[in-house]
C-alpha cells in the first residue's frame, strides 16, 4: 500500500518535469531563442562617414578628416597596464590618464578599447611599427567632422552633437537612435538624413566571455550623400571678412532663383568645439549674451527702418495714390493729430524719386496715410513679410506685420494714425528677418517676382530644383519697378547711400536706420547689382550697429571686394 | 532473460545520448584533456556495460552476505576521502587512484540501499512489512537512521549536501515502505521542520546563496543566478526540434557552466529540443517501470527493498536533476544517472540497474 504511494508520487512527479519542459521548450520556446541569440551575438560597428559639404564651385566647406586612435584589443592581452605604460611613454601622454580611459571605456572582451584618441600622424607611424611587439595594439582610424574655414559659415552650416531627447522621439521612425550623432541647426540638421552615413559593421558569434569565435556576417557601411550648397565660398569669405567681430548679418542671394550666395550671422561659434567635445567652450557658447548659436539672418526679428519704404512706395503706385511725379513738401516733421514725427533732415520739395534716394520721412508719412494701414500689412504681405520665407533651413522666424485687426486682437487697442505713420517708415510693431527684407529687395531686382530662398543646390548629385516652389509673381506693373528702381539707384548716385556712386559696378539700393527703444540703432543697407542686369542682392545688417550709413560702407567693402575678385 | 536485455538497451541509449552530449559540449574548448574526455566516458559505460551483466547474471541474494561488508567499505572510502581527498570545485570529494578519480558519495549510494534492503527484510519472512510494523522505536527507527547518518553525515561533510539529503530522503522512504508507524516519521517531520533555522545555519555561504538564487534567480544573475539562467536559456532555446549536434550555443560557447555533468541534460535538450527529451524522459520511464514491476512480482522481501531502493536512488537523481535544471529545484551537485560525466557514478548506476535485473530474471521464474 504505501510502496503505491511511493511510485505514484514518482509518477506524477515525472509527469510534472515533463510538462514543464513542454512549458519550457515548446510554449516558451521561441523567447529562450532569443536570449540565447542576444547570449552569443555582437555587432561590431564600423562607420561610415558623414556626407560632405561643398560651395558652389564644389570647393569644399565641411568633410571628414581621418583621425587617428589607439585601441587595444583586451582578450589578447593579460598584461594591460604594462603596454599601457609603454604606449604613455610612446604618445609622451600620462600613463594615468590611458589607464582611466581603459577602464571607462572597457565594454567587453571581444571589442577593441579607445585608449587615445586623435594622435598625429608621427604617433600613429611609430604605433605600426611597434605592432611586431605588441599584437594587441592597433591604430584605428574614425572619420571626424572637420571645418576647413573655421568659423565661415557656421550658423547656416550647423553643428553636431549627440540626439537629443526630443529629436529622437521625432526622428527614431526614420532609423535614429540613441547615442546618433545628428545635425543641430542649419544644413546639417535640416539635411541630415541625406548627410548622415549608415553604419555598417561585423556580426560575431562569441562565447561566455565575449571572445571571439566566428563571423556570422558582414554588413558594409554606407557614407552619407555630398551635399552642394548654392554658396560661392569666396563671396561668403569676403562677406565673413568685411563684418569682421560687428553684430550682425550679411545676406547676398541671387534674385532670379533664390539661392543665397553668401550668409553671414555674427558673432559665429566653431563647430569644431562640438566634434572635439570641448565642454568649456561649448558651454560659453550656450551661455553668452550675445547668443553666438542664433542665426541673425533668419532666427531674429527686428524694425526694418527705412528699408520698409519701397513697399509702401509701391502698395502707393498700385493703388494710384501717389505717381513717381507726386511731390510732397518736407519741412522737418509732419503733425498727425497732436502728435509731431519727425524726418531726419528737412528736404523740402521731393518727388517720390528723391524721397527714397534721401530716405524722407515726411514723404512716406503723408504717402502712408493716404493708404492707411490695411493697405500697407497686404502689400507688406504681398512682399512675404510676416510669414516664414521657406527657406531650406530650420529655426526661422517669420516676424510681424501689423494691421488694424492685429492690434485690437493682440493688443485690444484701435489702430490710429499714428500707428500708420510709424508703419510706413518701417517702425512701430513692424518685425522682419533681414531674409525676409532681402527677398523684397528681389522682388524689384527680377521684375516682380517672389522667390524661396534656398542654400542647398544639390543632393548626391541630385539638384533640388524638383522639390522647390517656383518664384510667383508679386503682381506689380513695370511702371512701379521702374519708378521704385530708379529711386534706389538715385540712393547710390545721389542719396543716402553715395558712398557706393564710385564702384566699378552700378548698385542700387537702399539705408535703413531703425530706432530702437532704448538702444543703438539697428543700420541696414540692402540693395541690388549690377543695376542694369541686377545679379546678386544684399542684405548688410548691423544689430544696434548705428545708422545705415555703416551698414552702406560695410556694403560698398563688400560689393568692392567682389568686384575685384571678378565675382560681379 | 528478454527483461535484463531491454533494461541493458535502454541504459546503454541512454548512455550514448550522454556520451554524444559530452563530445558535443567540449567540442569547442581547447586542450586534448578536454576533447578526449568523451572517451573515458565511453570506457566508463563500457565498464558499466561488464559490470551489469556481471550482476544481473548472478543472484543477487548474495548481496544478502554482503551488504555489511559494502557498508564498511564504503564508510572506510568516505573517511578517507576525509583524510587524503583530491580537492576540486571547493570540495574534498574525489579519491585519486592511479589515473582516474573516485568518487566515494556515488558507491555510497547503492551500498546503503543494499544495506536498508538487507535490514528491513528477514531472509525468511515472506510478508514485507511484517518485521518492522511491530518493531519498536529502536529497531524499526532509530537504528537504521544511524547506519545512514554516518555515511550521509561524511558525505554533507565534503561538502556534497545534494547527495547527502538523496541518501537520507532514501532512507526516510524506505522507512516508510518498510510500514514503520506513522507517528515515528511525523516525529521525524516535526524535529526536521523545527530544526530547519538551525540548520540554515550550519549551511555554507555558497549553499545557502543557491536556495536564495532558487527562489529568485535574478537577486544574482551573474554570479549564483548565472547557471539556473542559463540553463533555462539553453533548455528553453531548443525548442521543438532543437538547434542540431554541436549547434547549441549556449553549450558549445560556455554559457553554460558544468555543461558535460550536472548540467549535461541541458546540453542535450538544447541541442535536441523536446522531441530528444521526449524519447529520454521515456526511456528513463521505460527503465523505472520495468524495475518497479520487478519489484512488485519478486515475492522475496530482499529483492522488493532492493528493487524499490534502486528505483528510488536512480529515479530522485533523475527528479531532482531535471528539476535543478528546469530551475525548479535549487543546484546541488547530484548527476543525471546513465548520462552526466563521471565513472564513478557511470559505475555504480549500471552495477545498481544489474541488480535490479537480476531481480527481474528471477521474478520470473517464481
Amino acid at each position: 500500500m504505501r510502496v503505491k504511494i511511493i511510485y505514484s508520487g514518482f509518477f506524477l512527479l515525472f509527469a510534472v518535469i515533463f510538462t514543464g519542459l513542454f512549458f519550457l521548450q515548446v510554449i516558451k520556446g521561441g523567447s529562450y531563442r532569443l536570449l540565447s541569440e542576444k547570449n552569443c551575438v555582437r555587432l561590431m560597428p564600423q562607420e561610415g562617414t558623414r556626407g560632405k559639404i561643398l560651395d558652389l564651385n564644389g570647393k569644399v566647406i565641411v568633410d571628414n578628416n581621418l583621425s587617428y586612435e589607439v585601441t587595444l584589443l583586451p582578450q589578447k592581452n593579460e598584461k594591460v597596464d604594462s603596454t599601457l605604460e609603454m604606449l604613455a611613454k610612446a604618445l609622451g601622454r600620462n600613463p594615468a590618464v590611458l589607464k582611466k580611459s581603459f577602464r571607462q571605456n572597457l565594454v567587453s572582451s571581444y571589442l577593441p578599447v579607445t585608449v587615445a584618441s586623435n594622435i598625429g600622424t608621427h604617433s600613429a607611424i611609430i604605433l605600426e611599427e611597434l605592432k611586431a611587439d605588441y599584437p594587441e595594439i592597433s591604430v584605428a582610424t574614425r572619420p571626424l567632422r572637420h571645418y576647413s574655414y573655421g568659423k565661415l559659415a557656421s550658423h547656416l552650416i550647423g553643428y553636431l552633437g549627440e540626439i537629443d531627447r526630443w529629436r529622437l522621439t521625432r526622428m527614431a521612425d526614420y532609423g535614429y537612435n540613441t547615442k546618433d550623432i545628428v545635425g543641430f541647426t542649419g544644413v546639417e540638421e535640416r539635411y541630415d538624413y541625406y548627410l548622415r552615413q549608415e553604419e555598417g559593421g561585423t556580426s560575431i558569434e562569441v562565447d561566455h566571455r565575449g571572445r571571439f569565435v566566428r563571423i556570422l556576417g558582414y554588413k558594409p557601411p554606407q557614407n552619407g550623400k555630398d551635399i552642394i550648397l548654392t554658396i560661392d565660398l569666396e563671396i561668403q569669405k569676403i562677406a565673413e571678412n568685411c563684418i569682421g567681430d560687428k553684430k550682425g548679418s550679411v545676406i547676398i542671394m541671387d534674385p532670379f532663383s533664390g539661392a543665397i550666395r553668401a550668409m553671414v550671422s555674427r558673432p559665429g561659434f566653431q563647430a569644431q568645439s562640438f566634434v572635439q567635445k570641448d565642454q568649456a567652450a561649448i558651454k560659453d557658447l550656450f551661455s553668452d549674451e550675445s547668443s553666438p548659436l542664433l542665426n541673425r539672418a533668419i532666427s531674429t526679428r527686428y524694425p526694418p527702418g527705412s528699408v520698409f519704404k519701397m513697399v509702401v512706395a509701391a502698395a502707393a503706385l498700385e493703388t494710384a495714390k501717389i505717381n513717381p511725379s507726386t511731390t510732397h513738401v518736407c519741412e522737418g516733421y509732419y503733425q498727425v493729430g497732436k502728435q509731431k514725427f519727425n524726418c531726419w533732415s528737412s528736404h523740402g520739395i521731393q518727388d517720390l524719386m528723391d524721397a527714397i534716394a534721401n530716405s524722407c520721412n515726411n514723404y512716406f508719412y503723408q504717402t502712408g496715410l493716404s493708404l492707411g494701414g490695411q493697405a500697407i500689412h497686404d502689400y507688406a504681405v504681398k512682399f512675404g513679410f510676416g510669414k516664414p520665407t521657406n527657406i531650406d533651413i530650420f529655426n526661422e522666424t517669420q516676424g510681424i506685420v501689423p494691421s488694424p485687426f492685429w492690434k485690437k486682437f493682440t493688443r485690444l487697442q484701435g489702430w490710429y494714425n499714428g500707428d500708420t505713420a510709424n508703419f510706413s517708415i518701417g517702425q512701430g510693431y513692424l518685425l522682419v528677418t533681414p531674409l525676409q527684407v532681402v527677398r523684397m529687395i528681389a522682388v524689384f531686382a527680377n521684375n516682380g517676382f517672389l522667390v524661396t530662398p534656398h542654400v542647398v543646390a544639390k543632393i548626391g548629385g541630385q539638384d533640388t530644383l524638383i522639390w522647390r516652389k517656383k518664384p510667383s509673381t508679386v503682381g506689380l506693373k513695370q511702371s512701379t519697378l521702374e519708378a521704385i528702381n530708379a529711386g534706389m539707384r538715385k540712393t547710390i548716385t545721389s542719396g543716402t547711400g553715395a558712398v557706393m556712386a564710385q564702384l566699378p559696378v552700378e548698385v542700387a539700393g537702399k539705408t535703413g536706420t531703425a530706432q530702437v527703444f532704448g538702444s543703438r540703432t539697428h543700420g541696414w543697407f540692402t540693395g541690388f547689382f549690377p543695376y542694369k542686369k541686377p545679379r546678386f542682392v544684399i542684405c548688410v545688417f548691423l544689430e544696434n550697429g548705428g545708422p545705415g550709413a555703416n551698414a552702406s560702407m560695410m556694403a560698398k567693402d563688400i560689393i568692392d571686394q567682389m568686384c575685384r575678385e571678378g565675382l560681379v | 532473460m528478454k527483461e535484463v536485455f531491454i533494461i541493458f538497451i535502454i541504459a546503454l541509449l541512454i548512455a550514448v545520448f550522454g556520451v554524444i552530449s559530452i563530445y558535443s559540449s567540449n567540442y569547442h574548448k581547447e586542450g586534448e584533456p578536454w576533447q578526449s574526455i568523451y572517451k573515458r566516458q565511453i570506457f566508463w559505460v563500457c565498464l558499466g556495460a561488464l559490470l551489469f551483466f556481471l550482476m544481473a547474471l548472478s543472484d543477487y541474494r548474495r548481496l544478502w552476505d554482503w551488504a555489511y561488508f559494502l557498508y564498511l567499505f564504503v564508510i572506510g572510502l568516505l573517511l578517507l576521502v576525509f583524510l587524503l581527498g583530491a580537492i576540486r570545485l571547493g570540495a574534498q570529494r574525489w579519491l585519486h587512484i592511479a589515473w582516474f578519480n573516485l568518487q566515494p558519495s556515488e558507491i555510497a549510494k547503492p551500498a546503503i540501499v543494499i544495506l536498508l534492503a538487507r535490514y528491513f527484510s528477514k531472509k525468511t519472512l515472506f510478508e514485507l512489512s511484517s518485521s518492522t510494523a511491530q518493531s519498536g522505536f529502536l529497531r524499526s527507527f532509530f537504528i537504521p537512521f544511524l547506519f545512514v547518518l554516518i555515511p550521509a553525515g561524511l558525505i554533507i561533510e565534503q561538502p556534497d549536501l545534494g547527495s547527502g539529503m538523496l541518501i537520507i530522503f532514501i532512507l526516510v522512504t524506505m522507512i516508510f515502505a518498510a510500514g514503520v508507524k506513522l507517528r515515528y516519521l511525523l516525529i521525524l517531520a516535526g524535529i526536521g521542520l523545527t530544526s530547519l533555522p538551525i540548520f540554515w545555519h550550519f549551511l555554507h555561504s555558497y549553499q545557502r546563496d543557491r536556495i536564495m538564487v532558487f527562489l529568485n534567480p535574478n537577486i544574482d544573475p551573474l554570479g549564483a543566478g548565472y547557471t539556473i539562467i542559463q540553463a533555462k536559456i539553453a533548455i528553453g532555446s531548443g525548442g521543438f526540434f532543437g538547434k542540431g549536434w554541436l549547434s547549441g550555443t549556449q553549450s558549445q560557447l560556455h554559457f553554460l557552466p558544468e555543461s558535460h555533468t550536472d548540467f549535461i541534460f541541458s546540453t542535450f535538450a538544447e541541442e535536441w529540443g523536446f522531441l530528444g527529451v521526449g524519447i529520454l524522459l521515456i526511456f528513463y520511464f521505460l527503465i523505472l517501470r520495468l524495475i518497479i514491476r520487478a519489484a512488485e512480482m519478486v515475492h522475496d522481501p530482499f529483492g522488493k527493498f532492493l528493487a524499490l531502493g534502486i528505483t528510488l536512488m536512480v529515479g530522485i537523481q533523475i527528479l531532482i536533476n531535471l528539476a535543478m535544471n528546469m530551475g525548479f529545484a535549487p543546484v546541488v551537485g547530484i548527476p543525471l544517472p546513465l548520462m552526466s560525466y563521471g565513472g564513478s557514478s557511470i559505475i555504480a548506476t549500471f552495477f545498481s540497474l544489474g541488480i535490479a535485473a537480476s531481480i527481474c530474471r528471477s521474478s520470473n521464474y517464481a
